[in-house]
């Protein structure tokens, strides 16, 4: 039982990971959270199941179309909506992020609310479950922990190696510093958000088969991801990943061994224990400076 | 005696200007211009009953028309929508056509109170057909009482609704209570010796969850395993390896779809497949089939219908081509025929109100209706001034996998 548990921790885990990462991503940069970053995901999710499914196109263009909307959707977001506001008071960035929320989760329900109740996303590998041994996995679950560490190491790429990620950085560490050296610190915060949104497309695409697509899947998303950046420390990617695999675990565990209905409570109460002991989350460092 | 000197009223300083002749008549031919607009765009009101003008009676309904409850909702009144036309055909009721208006409530219980209040108030309904969603059309039951406006409930189960008794208000679809009184019968019948159930426990969930445990415990039936599983769930293993070691033999299942496939996904995932029984929530096999994703996960998944035919019978032939000659871009539905069978209870009893209809004629009709047939119910329809729960006959129905859906069984409850 134990070994069973733990991988469906795992591959729950991954889907919370894939969320986090964007939402700390955007953190890292800006000094904000997203709370819009759900329903990104969610507008991004319904985007491939409409070339996917709607069109009839290959599922990797459709992947590559929900990462490519989403960067549009969190270009757009900054720029039209988010950038008066990212040098004010955090309390009006924050409600701009929730309206962004609130607009996206009624365009999808005019626009895709009234196909079906949950649209089904065909999986990417055969659905059969594999067994080796006395372990049974699901194809598409190991698909979405596999999707989760390739965006993670990506991203450490990303950060290590290129021009635009090493300046995300700086303008993360010391945004006043990082403009003294000619970083245009508004185009970075435009890259963290539109980055973050299509990292929220790929984790889309790739959870669909999984939690299928309905307008009002990006809150709950969004506060299981919140909840694996806050565990994993606000500021760290590998945090996120093991934020939202612990608390994944920790959820499947609880199931198994406590009561079922122990399931929703139990990632929270870990998360008020942990930060007890680690105000800054498992990996977090301190918080960005806003510029 | 010489008369009394006539005395000019005293001038208020303050008030308007003296009118002159031209400015009189102007005045008056825009009052009489503002009274035939008024006339024009107010119903007339023949009858004196709100809604009811010479040729026409305006029927309200409520209900999700956008959003993933659009099935609850949109897709019932387009079913209302075809009875009315149809009657209407034939040269309506006593000689008025019979005129629907819509309101959205989104599943959204301050929405549906809006939206009540719109119909009643605003658009001045004679009579309401509608209620999606169960949350919804729970908050909406005060102002409807408030206003005694008869109100036929076409999709929402909660018992609430009509338990206790609401005066003007009747149900046609299955309620919850009933449902879970047909589903331990059906374990019971299928020879299910070890039962578990599986449930949500949000609103939706509890409405079902308590009388389902009540009849449970009335026949003296232990669960081997009570279960939950959150509305957004993305897994079930824990719930399922419970299951399994507990050995049960059937599932009755108290879940949305999506957290039903996710059990059912998982279940399948561990070669782990009981007898799962379904209610009104899951209405069709077909989608859930596709959600589920795994191949024969649903073969032993029976669930609950509140109508007696599948879109695709024969039977249905007529309504198929009344609802796509309507809506093009729609193939009948069982929510379609949700509404096809609620308005024909009320289109019988707006008959039976006669030819000067009041809400209290149609009320006494709808409590008056007794075994009345529809097209599409699973059995008679009988309502009575104690009991609005109208509709007592649960449909069972089964998707092979990768084949048609097939109409299982009936269970009529007392």
């Amino acid at each position: 039982m134990l070994s069973y548990l733990l991988l469906s921790g795992i591959s729950t885990g991954a889907i919370y990971a894939l969320v986090a990462l964007g939402i700390v991503l955007v953190y890292k940069a800006t000094g904000t959270i997203n709370f819009a970053h759900g329903d990104q995901l969610m507008i991004a999710g319904f985007l491939a199941w409409t070339l996917h499914v709607g069109l009839g196109l290959p599922y990797l263009v459709a992947m590559a179309g929900a990462v490519a909307g989403g960067f549009v959707l969190g270009a757009l977001a900054e720029r039209i909506g988010f950038r008066a506001v990212l040098r004010g008071n955090l309390v009006n960035v924050v409600l701009a992020t929730l309206g962004l929320a609130f607009v996206l989760k009624g365009v999808a329900r005019l626009t895709w609310g009234g196909i079906s109740d949950y649209l089904a996303f065909p999986p990417l590998v055969p659905p059969d479950p594999i067994i080796i041994g006395d372990i049974i996995l699901l194809p598409q679950q190991l698909v979405v922990t596999a999707g989760a560490l390739a965006v993670m190491g990506a991203f450490a790429l990303f950060f290590r190696f290129t021009t635009m990620g090493k300046a995300m950085q700086a303008t993360a560490d010391n945004p006043k510093a990082a403009r003294l050296v000619g970083i245009r610190v508004e185009n970075i915060h435009m890259l963290a958000f539109a980055v973050g949104s299509a990292v929220a497309g790929a984790g889309a695409a790739l959870m669909a088969p999984v939690t299928l697509l309905y307008p009002d899947i990006g809150f709950m998303l969004f506060i299981k991801g919140f909840a694996a950046a806050v565990l994993g420390g606000l500021t760290s990617l590998p945090g996120a990943l093991l934020g939202g695999l612990a608390i994944g675990v920790v959820e499947a565990l609880a199931g198994g061994y406590i009561d079922s209905s122990a399931i929703e409570v139990s990632a929270f109460v870990a998360i008020m224990a942990t930060l007890i002991l680690r105000p800054r989350g498992l990996l977090g460092g301190p918080p960005p400076r806003r510029a | 005696m010489p008369p009394a000197p006539r005395v000019a009223p005293p001038v208020n300083p303050h008030s308007a200007p003296a009118e002159t002749e031209p400015m009189r008549r102007l005045s008056l031919l825009v009052s009489v211009a503002a009274a035939m607009l008024a006339a024009a765009t107010l119903p007339a009101r023949a009858q004196g009953a709100p809604g009811v003008t010479a040729d026409s009676i305006r029927i309200g309904s409520f209900g999700p028309l956008t959003g993933p409850g659009y099935l609850y909702g949109r897709l019932v009144m387009n079913g209302v929508e075809a009875v009315f036309d149809r009657v209407n055909a034939q040269g309506g009721i006593h000689g008025r056509r019979l005129v629907l208006t819509r309101e959205d409530d989104r599943c959204e219980p301050a929405a549906a109170i809006a939206a009540t209040r719109k119909l009643i108030h605003q658009d001045q309904v004679f009579a309401i057909i509608g209620g999606g969603c169960s949350n919804a059309a729970l908050a909406a039951r005060g102002e409807i009482e408030q206003a005694s406006v008869p109100t036929v409930i076409f999709a929402a189960v909660a018992d609430g609704l009509t338990t206790p008794r609401a005066p003007t208000i009747v149900s046609t679809a299955l309620t919850s209570g009933l449902e879970g009184v047909a589903q331990v019968a059906y374990a019971q019948q299928q020879g299910a010796r070890r039962i578990a159930v599986v449930s949500m426990r949000d609103a939706w969930g509890r409405s079902r969850y308590t009388p389902l445990m009540e009849e449970l415990k009335r026949r003296g039936i232990t669960p081997v395993a009570d279960e939950e599983v959150s509305p957004d769930a993305n897994d079930a293993t824990a719930q399922v390896l419970r299951l399994r070691q507990a050995n049960a033999d059937a599932v009755i299942l108290l879940l949305y779809p999506k957290p039903g496939a996710v059990f059912l996904r998982d279940a399948a995932k561990f070669g782990y497949r009981p007898l799962v029984i379904g209610q009104s929530g899951i209405a069709d096999p077909a989608a859930f089939e596709e959600q589920v994703g795994v191949p024969g996960a649903t073969a032993r998944f029976v669930t609950i219908s509140q109508v007696r035919f599948t879109p695709e019978s024969p039977e249905m032939a007529g309504w198929r081509e009344a609802i796509q000659a309507k809506y093009p871009s729609d193939r009948l539905s069982v929510f379609n025929m949700f509404g096809i069978g609620s308005a024909q209870v009320l289109v019988e009893a707006l008959r039976q109100a006669g030819p000067n209809p009041t809400r209290e004629a149609l009320m006494q009709a709808l409590n008056g209706v007794t075994n009345l047939g529809t097209d599409t119910y699973g059995g008679p329809i009988t309502c009575t001034p104690t009991d609005g729960r109208c509709n007592r006959t649960v449909v069972w129905i089964q998707k092979e996998p990768g084949g048609p859906i097939r109409i299982v069984g009936t269970t009529a409850v007392e």
